[in-house]
């Protein structure tokens, strides 16, 4: 049994709600990731990659799927709680607090995490200590706690989401190509850190990519016209 | 006659020559408008005929009603006005979805509910309780700020939530419930709606008259006494319509969730 699965992933974008057959982006797919596995989605644009990441954690109101984690079903879990586990952590950086601290913690303040309903033990408020080694294990070094996040690039701010979500410690991270504006050596400690959660925290952690594999994922899986296949490793 | 214009409490009727000139002032604005190529001629003049029209209606329905003096006509015409006041927030409401009766049904007669047992029965409390010349004027200024701030909140509530697309799904992709994504915009959408009352508030007395103070005192009453309905009317108006513009808020906001709390923006 896999530690998380999804069967019949389907995405139908209905025009209106008369209508029986709307476009179909992809439909019937299965995938499945191990505790602790780094695995990677790749496909052209426009090819359903977000919409796979955003079913998987039930925020795509178009799709639908079964899916399990640690062997639970999903109608299981209250929505929040699911997503407490499964963190979708999209392409787009959106940070709407005044300062960097603020930002990180912001998801600290939303109930689902102030009472435990979620599998693990609540995870614990970070404190700024942790939240600057982050930063600065992320080539964010020169990034203040008390910087607006406005003022910071695309490539900053997509690092300081990904911190945001891995203080979370989800079970499962869906990260949606968080290293695609980045220099190859930002991009590799943010690979560095992703393998770290991996393997010391046992997160699943599914990337959607562009960039030539890394070495870190087991698996590279590739969509395309609808279809879900596993692409040979170099 | 001169010196009888001066007392206090005479009142002075306007009469068909004064409408008549009322109507030559708009018509001299709706000449203007046109000159100045505003293109808003037509829209003031058949709002202007709108309005004469429906003020009279309601004088008369009034009157008709104060004579009559029987509770259930009083009661039957406040639910045809708080239905009225239902269909008219909807249509001055910009890009909401459909299906919104029930939420403005309910908020604006909770809001009824409450204005008039404070204001009407316990604070003016007249006699006999149902008494037309309070209750339906209580009932009508509470309705119509409260459309107003309704209609402004729930189209701020829905553009807002649009635009704000990316970060719900951020805030419900770490584990927010739909109210904790939504309350920006909530509160956003709450505070444009009050900003009229409140600023009504405050500048009320300084350079502004309030109508009902000024209709009062035009119609030879106390000024004393005038001031003290109208703050006790203003004070009760703010107050109902933040009571009102959260209500709303609270009911409407799951518009924009699906069932499994996954954000749908309603498009229009």
């Amino acid at each position: 049994m896999s530690y998380f699965s999804a069967h019949a992933l389907s995405c139908v974008f209905k025009q209106d709600s008369s209508q029986q057959n709307g476009k179909t982006l992809f439909s019937n797919l299965s995938l499945h990731l191990e505790r602790g596995e780094i695995v990677d989605l790749t496909g052209p644009s426009g090819s359903g990659k977000s919409h796979v990441l955003m079913a998987l954690a039930l925020l795509d109101p178009h799709a639908s799927a079964k899916l399990t984690l640690e062997g639970r079903d999903s109608s299981s879990f209250t929505p929040e709680s699911w997503r407490r586990n499964v963190v979708y952590l999209p392409q787009r950086p959106v940070l709407t607090s005044d300062t960097v601290l603020d930002a990180v913690l912001l998801p600290f303040g939303f109930s689902i995490n102030r009472n435990a309903k979620g599998l693990r033990p609540q995870t614990a408020k970070p404190v700024a200590k942790q939240i600057r080694n982050g930063l600065d294990e992320l080539g964010l070094d020169d990034v203040e706690l008390v910087r607006n996040p406005a003022m910071l690039s695309v490539g900053q701010q997509a690092r300081v989401c990904l911190l945001r979500s891995l203080m979370l410690q989800p079970k499962v991270l869906l990260s949606d190509e968080v290293d695609a504006g980045l220099d190859p050596d930002s991009s590799d400690k943010v690979g560095a850190m992703l393998q770290n959660a991996a393997t010391h925290m046992g997160m699943a952690v599914l990337r959607v990519r562009h960039r030539n594999s890394d070495g870190r994922a087991s698996r590279i899986l590739s969509l395309a016209h609808g279809r879900l296949s596993r692409q040979e490793m170099e | 006659m001169i010196i009888a214009s001066h007392t206090a409490g005479a009142v002075y009727d306007i009469n068909i020559f004064g409408l008549s000139v009322t109507f030559l002032l708009v018509a001299l604005a709706a000449i203007l408008t046109v000159v100045m190529r505003l293109g808003m001629a037509k829209s003031m003049i058949w709002s202007t005929l709108r309005s004469l029209l429906q003020l009279l209606a309601m004088g008369y329905i009034i009157k008709y009603v104060i004579e009559a003096n029987n509770p259930w006509i009083v009661l039957a015409l406040m639910v045809f006005m708080v239905i009225a006041a239902v269909q008219i927030t909807l249509t001055r409401a910009d890009g909401i979805p459909r299906g919104l009766v029930m939420p403005v049904l309910l908020t604006l007669m909770v809001s009824v509910l409450i204005v008039d047992s404070v204001v009407s029965e316990l604070i003016i409390a007249p006699s006999p309780w149902y008494a037309p010349q309070i209750l339906i004027p209580v009932t009508g200024m509470m309705l119509g700020n409260l459309v107003a701030a309704i209609a402004v909140a729930m189209s701020r509530f829905f553009s807002d939530m649009k635009a704000r697309e990316y970060e719900v799904e951020v805030y419900l992709s770490m584990g927010a419930t739909p109210f904790e994504a939504a309350k920006p915009s909530i509160i956003a959408s709450a505070k444009l709606g009050l900003i009229p009352t409140i600023a009504q508030l405050a500048s009320s007395g300084i350079v502004l008259i309030p109508g009902m103070m000024a209709g009062q005192i035009m119609a030879g009453g106390d000024p004393l006494e005038a001031a003290k309905y109208q703050f006790v009317v203003l004070a009760a108006l703010s107050s109902i319509t933040i009571i009102g513009d959260t209500l709303i808020m609270i009911l409407i906001y799951r518009r924009c969730f699906t069932e499994l709390d996954q954000f749908e923006p309603h498009t229009v």
